[in-house]
């Protein structure tokens, strides 16, 4: 039987490896794909409990936000790390030191 | 609902005694029915496909006052099996500084993307492999995956000429993507429903029918679709992308043989879908000019050849416009999408939302016949 | 039965990318193998009978966001990109002692563990006999919610994605110097 459970532990799952992709490696750009893991791991739980707990469609409704949300954050986050690469030649995370400049 | 290909044949006699015949186990005769019609769908896009590369030398030749291939079997038919032959003894070469798993990928990625895409397509009201409630918003869909795969396909080899073609390539299937979608909403937005089923149901009759004369906005938005979709199958003006004479051949240079093999298929069979959705959007594809309301086979099967023909005279005139016109180049491909063609599709849209509301969603065929 | 199958495969693809994600050290492999994620998780969506929210994913994802990151990619020069420190087993040893590795390991074998008894339990849960009916389309549902419940996010959410599409445009366009 798939229940809610089946879909809780992948979403699970997801968001830990999605964790550990954003501590864990050194390009910015490997940082956002971590985030976007972590965003689709809250999206399939809302989903899931829209599907087997309640009875509406409030969770697809918020999936769809998420996943606007998304699209928009991964535009603009990727906008600063090609304005980043401009100004410091590499997208190393650990020249990312200085606030001013 | 979404209704699939099982669900329709069960209603048939014939469907009980195939039950009998798998010991009244549905799951298994569903898996062993989809299999079968999966087979003959896609040998029949790949024929298609093999057919529209003859097809395009014999129309080019005879647009060029030549004749042609006409020496592989009768009037040069066998022409595209020899062309596979020859494809497959060639040898796989890959560049030694190549990136070798995605140097696999992206072909396979390419045929993924389009061969996917059969499965909505409606070759008659019955036989649709699935009839799905995001029918059309699913073919768009996967279509993406498409540019993700021109991407690759220049990115792996490692050489500036493909490297180039395939940015250009990408870039230009992800903008006149937004033309084509738009269009294709305003359609949804008179049809009432996203379903393929919907959209040919709403077109039947008599030709006045058909959506590309419901009124003046979807006419315009039936060009829209057109040139939006040859220049996302990165055809015709629009190939630059894998231009011979500026760019050797862009993204698919160092692709030797079947690799090669597959991208030109994938071309060419993208193009049979998007001159099929043409067709069923705007042309009421698969619709019987007589009103036959009584559901059987043969009606099924003149629908499909209905269907056919109609994509297939699409196809015609895309080969047509690949033999007329000049190539374009970059910032005029960039500007005319977004600077004409996105602009026209989106006043489309408005368009036909408010034409919906003032008059009721009825054609102008039949507001003039008094409705 | 298909629903089992479908939702089996869809899994794997779902956590093989993610895993996939994580382990290589090549940035354009770690983009393919997220576009393999990103599809699996549109699988699972469709096995729970949300059709627009799984073609929205693969639409908006698929079509825009895994191809944005790969220009990304390019344009900063990501595919020569070298790290000392990259991997996984070069960053372990300095992140601790006997206690975090055997708490690691535990976590980590409760993860495969039950990730492994879900999907033979939804294996073996399968029988070819059921069929399941047709799952009811959402999408006349979402419209009416999004035009009538939740209007206001649905508007401001336009605004968002125009505010993003500028701003993204000021701040990476070329600068003359």
């Amino acid at each position: 039987m798939i229940n809610l459970i089946s879909y809780l532990l992948i979403s699970l799952v997801l968001f830990f490896v999605g964790v550990t992709v954003m501590v864990a490696r050194k390009n910015i750009v490997a940082i956002l794909l971590g985030i976007e893991l972590v965003l689709n791991a809250a999206a399939l739980n809302f989903v899931a409990y829209s599907k087997f707990v309640t009875n509406n469609l409030d969770g697809h409704i918020f999936s769809l936000f998420i996943i606007v949300v998304a699209a928009a954050e991964a535009a603009v986050g990727l906008a600063i790390v090609i304005r980043f690469f401009q100004i410091k030649e590499t997208v190393h995370i650990d020249e990312a030191t200085s606030l001013r400049n | 609902m979404n209704q699939t290909l099982v669900s329709y044949l069960s209603q048939y006699t014939f469907f009980d005694s195939l039950l009998a015949l798998f010991g009244n186990n549905q799951g298994v005769l569903t898996f062993v029915i989809y299999l079968v019609f999966v087979l003959i769908i896609v040998g029949m896009c790949a024929t298609i496909g093999g057919l529209g590369t003859y097809a395009e030398r014999k129309i080019s030749a005879d647009l060029q006052l030549r004749i042609g291939p006409n020496r592989v079997g009768p009037y040069g038919l066998l022409q595209f099996l020899a062309d596979g032959v020859k494809m497959i003894t060639k040898e796989d070469v890959m560049p030694n500084s190549a990136d070798k798993f995605l140097f696999y990928l992206a072909p396979l990625l390419a045929l993924i993307g389009v061969f996917a895409t059969l499965a909505v397509l409606p070759f008659s009201s019955g036989l649709a492999m699935a009839d799905l409630n995001v029918g059309i918003f699913y073919l768009i869909a996967i279509s993406s995956l498409v540019g993700v795969a021109v991407f690759l396909g220049g990115y792996a080899s490692n050489s500036k000429w493909s490297m180039l073609g395939g940015l250009r390539g990408a870039s230009q299937i992800i903008s006149y993507e937004i033309p084509v979608t738009i269009s294709i909403l305003a359609i949804t937005l008179i049809a009432g429903g996203m379903s393929f089923g919907t959209i040919v149901g709403a077109q039947k009759g008599s030709p006045i029918n058909w959506f590309i004369f419901h009124n003046p906005f979807t006419f315009i938005g039936f060009f829209v679709y057109f040139i939006g979709a040859l220049a996302e199958t990165n055809r015709a003006p629009f190939d630059l992308p894998e231009a011979e004479s500026e760019l050797v051949s862009g993204y698919h240079t160092e692709y030797t043989g079947m690799r090669f093999g597959f991208f030109a298929l994938a071309e060419y069979i993208e193009v049979f879908v998007v001159c099929g959705v043409g067709a069923a959007l705007f042309l009421g594809g698969g619709n019987l000019p007589l009103p036959i309301e009584i559901d059987i086979i043969p009606v099924q099967l003149a629908q499909f050849a209905i269907f056919m023909t109609k994509a297939l005279l699409l196809y015609y005139v895309v080969i047509w416009v690949r033999w007329t016109f000049p190539r374009l180049r970059v910032d005029q491909l960039m500007s005319i999408c977004w600077k004409y063609l996105t602009p026209i599709a989106i006043f489309n849209l408005v368009g036909c939302a408010i034409w919906v509301v003032v008059f009721n969603g009825h054609s102008v065929a039949q507001i003039l016949g008094g409705h | 039965m298909f629903i089992h199958i479908l939702f089996i495969l869809s899994a794997t693809l779902t956590l093989a990318g993610a895993f996939g994600v994580l382990a290589t050290k090549n940035i354009m492999h770690s983009c393919i193998f997220l576009l393999a994620s990103l599809i699996g998780i549109a699988g699972l969506y469709a096995t729970m009978g949300a059709d627009f929210v799984a073609v929205t994913q693969i639409m908006v994802y698929v079509g825009g966001i895994v191809i944005l990151m790969l220009f990304a990619v390019m344009l900063t020069g990501g595919k020569d990109f070298v790290s000392k420190a990259q991997n996984l087993l070069g960053l372990a040893p300095s992140m601790g002692n006997k206690f975090t590795y055997s708490m690691g390991l535990f976590v980590g074998l409760v993860f495969v563990l039950t990730n492994a008894k879900l999907l033979w339990s939804v294996a073996f849960s399968m029988s070819s006999n059921e069929v399941t009916e047709a799952y009811p389309s959402t999408v006349n549902e979402l419209g009416h919610l999004l035009i009538k419940d939740h209007v206001l996010a649905f508007e401001l959410s336009s605004v968002l994605l125009l505010g993003a599409l500028v701003g993204a445009a000021i701040i990476a366009r070329p600068r003359k110097q």
